[in-house]
């Protein structure tokens, strides 16, 4: 029922200059061979062109990969505490695909449901999603196996679908609702765009051929988590890097490090991964010492503990992990082939 | 920094406790100058600077970083002054290569028997570092965010 | 030369010599391949031998018990080499398959040449001196040297300097060291403060997930100082001053081990410019003490090694 809007591609930098008075706009961005979002400069909308995904994930928009939780001056009386200045600018996110869009619902699951996290949460309750479907997914995405659409999402404020020179915009959110009713220039939809918005969404789908079947995983993964030899077997070539877990748009583990030099110093948190050997060594041994048990850890984490304590698949099938791999592990061929049917 | 004063670098000197420490001790009882600039730390050997040692050094803000162990030959544990060459040496070039001016890494032989020798080399190091100023390699901004995105 | 690798690698299992064989195998992405560790003689039939060998097999030599056959490509091999002068592994305990290498494709380069990215390409061969792209069923032709990644353009050693077994005819490599230098000329050209600031740049861009560090044979510390909290020499947070000096050291630390295969610069998911920090210090190593890294297993290794009369123009 809600109206649906379009507007030209040429238009696009325009749309987002208008949206730059009110936000901090966020588009991806190449830099130096690697595409982020970042702040967006005023006038390059190149990225229309390139455009597949990111590298980084924008959970790094939220829950960057450092942070200063606050600073602190030590003096006689003791330690004075200053927390960093929030900033005020509100972030709108141009391009999500809907692939991380639900990363970030499921960060949610832990950063707002499990407990509140108050650095995540002050970015990522004044943000605004626009998401961009996909019209050239990689070989690695599977996001189709994991119930969602590489053209369609719930999880983002607006939702735009490429129609040839025109973008169909739909309003998902009240807030995506609110932000097209202040927005000027946008043209009504008609009967044939949405047509072709429904055929290209269908395209897209049909692109996305790698598949996992996540039925009964939670069980299949159970029943295995004892197979120490199949772990082993699976984890042989694993290096113990942080890319997976780092890039994985929903992973969220982080380090808690201070720094004082000369009576002054900050706390910072930064990204932290479960593949490395010293995770958790700060406050208690490593319980997962052996590479298998870390391996195991990151599939299990995602298909069998967050089912089970938040009811959804902590992977939304971005293919980051398969594709930034240092040695090509990849996780659809490993829930392939788990050594049980159930 | 009060004004008026001269700004003076900083420099930590890591000192073989053999020769180069007790050249220093021999420059102090034999009453000789040398500039007050230098922080003195006594290492077993040279041959115990790990270069991760200097970088250190550096990211703290020292000016400077003077190694200083026994002269070839004489190294109290036979080898550990040729191997404190072979790494100084990389290091010195090596940091180079990545823009730290060569000056602020520096390394010398200083017997014990050398207290004029010590006194020279901090001399030198010394007016040295305050032809290149103070050390703002690591200074820059506070925050590195990993990413670009604000 | 892959259906004898696969035999020779059978035969080794069948017979007791060795306990693993680690190899690699088609990956699951275009173009990819992966490392095959296995003490199955039947996974011995997934074994290739193709231009995307990417890996530096060296690193999974300490991670297995027993005697290992490996699959090695000339700096491979003056990686494991390395190895054994640092005692990680005993020459008896390896039976070292060589591959004669003729350089391997760089992905990223290749992508760059068409503009389309690795999964968009319907296929890559190399032909003699060329490299022929299938893009959009138009078949285009380059030569190697535009191809193929840097460290291979200035590879001296592409037959294994070590091998039980060699898979083939000695290879010459396809040589280009200008280009594979070029970028560390540019970088000498500039100012000290200005390769400073380029460094600086470089690593805000790092996430510090190790990816360099675990992928280096060379880098095979139990416990890596970045990681020491006793005393807290950086920290484990991605600020551009930890994430340099990480590297700087691991640079030094790695000195006289690192035989130019390019793996860190590869896997970096930011593509921090890392073999412009790890040839360079090849070449100093080489330029003061005349040392190659993993050519004679007999040697010491550099840091432990030393003339009476070198370096001395660097000392007061």
């Amino acid at each position: 029922m809600s109206s649906k809007k379009k507007i030209n591609k040429k238009d696009i930098g325009k749309l987002l200059s208008r949206w730059s008075q009110q936000f901090t706009v966020l588009a991806p961005s190449m830099e130096s061979g690697v595409a982020t979002m970042a702040e967006w400069d005023g006038k390059d909308t190149s990225f229309l062109d390139w455009y597949r995904n990111t590298v980084i994930p924008p959970k790094a928009n939220f829950f960057p990969p450092m942070e200063e939780m606050f600073s602190f001056q030590k003096d006689r009386e003791g330690y004075h505490i200053e927390l960093p200045l929030v900033n005020e600018h509100k972030q709108l996110i141009f391009g999500i695909r809907p692939c991380d869009a639900k990363a970030l619902a499921i960060l949610d699951m832990t950063f707002e449901e499990a407990y509140e996290d108050p650095y995540y949460l002050a970015k990522r309750n004044s943000a605004v999603l626009v998401g961009l479907g996909c019209t050239n997914p990689y070989d690695s995405c599977f996001c189709t196996s994991l119930g969602i659409s590489p053209a369609e999402s719930t999880d983002v404020d607006l939702m735009l679908t490429d129609i040839g020179d025109q973008f169909l915009i739909e309003e998902v959110t009240d807030k995506g609702k609110e932000l097209i009713a202040k927005t000027s220039g946008l043209k009504e939809a008609t009967e044939t765009d949405e047509a072709r918005a429904k055929e290209a969404k269908e395209t897209s789908h049909n692109k996305v051929t790698r598949k996992i079947n996540t039925e009964g995983i939670e069980d299949k993964l159970l029943a295995c988590f004892d197979d120490e030899d199949y772990w082993e077997k699976i984890a042989a070539k694993c290096i113990s890097c942080g890319i997976c877990t780092f890039l994985c748009p929903t992973c969220y583990c982080f380090d808690i490090n201070d720094e004082l030099v000369k009576q002054q110093g900050a706390r910072f948190r930064s990204w932290d991964s479960c593949a490395f050997p010293l995770y958790t060594k700060m406050p208690m041994e490593n319980p997962r010492l052996e590479k298998w048990r870390r391996v195991r850890q990151r599939v299990c984490h995602k298909f069998e503990f967050y089912p089970m304590t938040f009811n959804v698949i902590a992977c939304t099938g971005c293919g980051r992990c398969i594709r930034l791999c240092p040695v090509n592990w990849d996780i659809t061929r490993v829930l392939e082939s788990l050594p049980v049917k159930v | 920094m009060r004004q008026g004063t001269e700004w003076e670098p900083k420099l930590v000197g890591f000192l073989c406790k053999w020769c180069s420490y007790a050249g220093a001790d021999l420059a102090g009882t034999s009453r000789k100058k040398y500039p007050a600039n230098i922080r003195i730390i006594k290492v077993p050997c040279s041959g115990r600077v790990d270069p991760l040692f200097i970088l250190k050094a550096l990211r703290l803000g020292f000016d400077g970083v003077l190694v200083s162990g026994c002269h070839p030959g004489e190294c109290h544990y036979q080898t550990g002054n040729y191997r404190a060459r072979r790494r100084v040496a990389i290091t010195k070039k090596f940091l180079e290569y990545v823009g730290i001016e060569p000056q602020r890494v520096q390394a010398s032989w200083v017997s014990a028997s050398e207290g004029g020798k010590f006194t020279e080399v901090v001399a030198e190091v010394t007016k040295g570092l305050k032809e290149i100023g103070p050390n703002q390699l690591f200074s820059q901004e506070r925050q590195g965010d990993g990413t670009k995105a604000t | 030369m892959e259906q004898r690798l696969r035999n020779e690698a059978k035969a080794l299992l069948e017979q007791g010599k060795v306990d693993w064989i680690i190899g690699f195998e088609s990956g699951s992405l275009k173009f990819a391949t992966t490392p095959l560790i296995t003490k199955d003689k039947n996974d011995a039939d997934r074994l290739v031998i193709n231009p995307f060998m990417v890996n530096n097999l060296a690193n999974f030599l300490t991670e297995v018990k027993g005697r290992v056959g490996i699959v090695a490509k000339g700096c491979d091999s003056r990686s494991i080499v390395s190895l054994m002068q640092d005692n990680k592994v005993a020459r008896e305990d390896v039976v070292i398959l060589g591959v004669p290498c003729r350089g391997i494709i760089d992905l990223s380069k290749v992508e760059r040449l068409v503009g389309k990215e690795r999964d968009e390409l319907d296929d890559i061969t190399r032909e003699g001196d060329k490299v022929a792209i299938k893009v959009d069923g138009e078949k285009k032709e380059f030569l190697a040297t535009e191809a193929l990644f840097d460290n291979c353009l200035a590879c001296e050693f592409p037959t294994p300097q070590e091998y039980d077994i060699l898979l083939g005819e000695p290879s010459t490599s396809v040589v280009n060291k200008p280009a594979a230098q070029e970028k560390i000329e540019k970088l000498k050209e500039m100012t000290p403060e200005q390769r400073w600031e380029f460094w600086k740049n470089e690593f805000s861009r790092c996430i510090r997930c190790y990816a360099c560090r675990n992928v280096c044979p060379a880098c095979f510390c139990q416990r890596c100082f970045v990681e020491e909290t006793e005393p807290q020499w950086v920290l484990p947070v991605p600020r551009w001053q930890d994430n340099l000096i990480f590297q700087i050291v691991r640079n030094i630390h790695v000195a006289g081990r690192c035989t130019d295969c390019g793996e860190c610069e590869r896997v970096c998911p930011v593509n921090i410019p890392l073999r412009s920090l790890t040839k360079e210090m090849y070449d100093l190593v080489d330029e003061l003490f005349h040392y190659k890294a993993g050519m004679d297993k007999e040697a010491a290794p550099l840091l432990i090694a030393y003339e009476y009369a070198e370096a001395e123009d660097l000392f007061r």
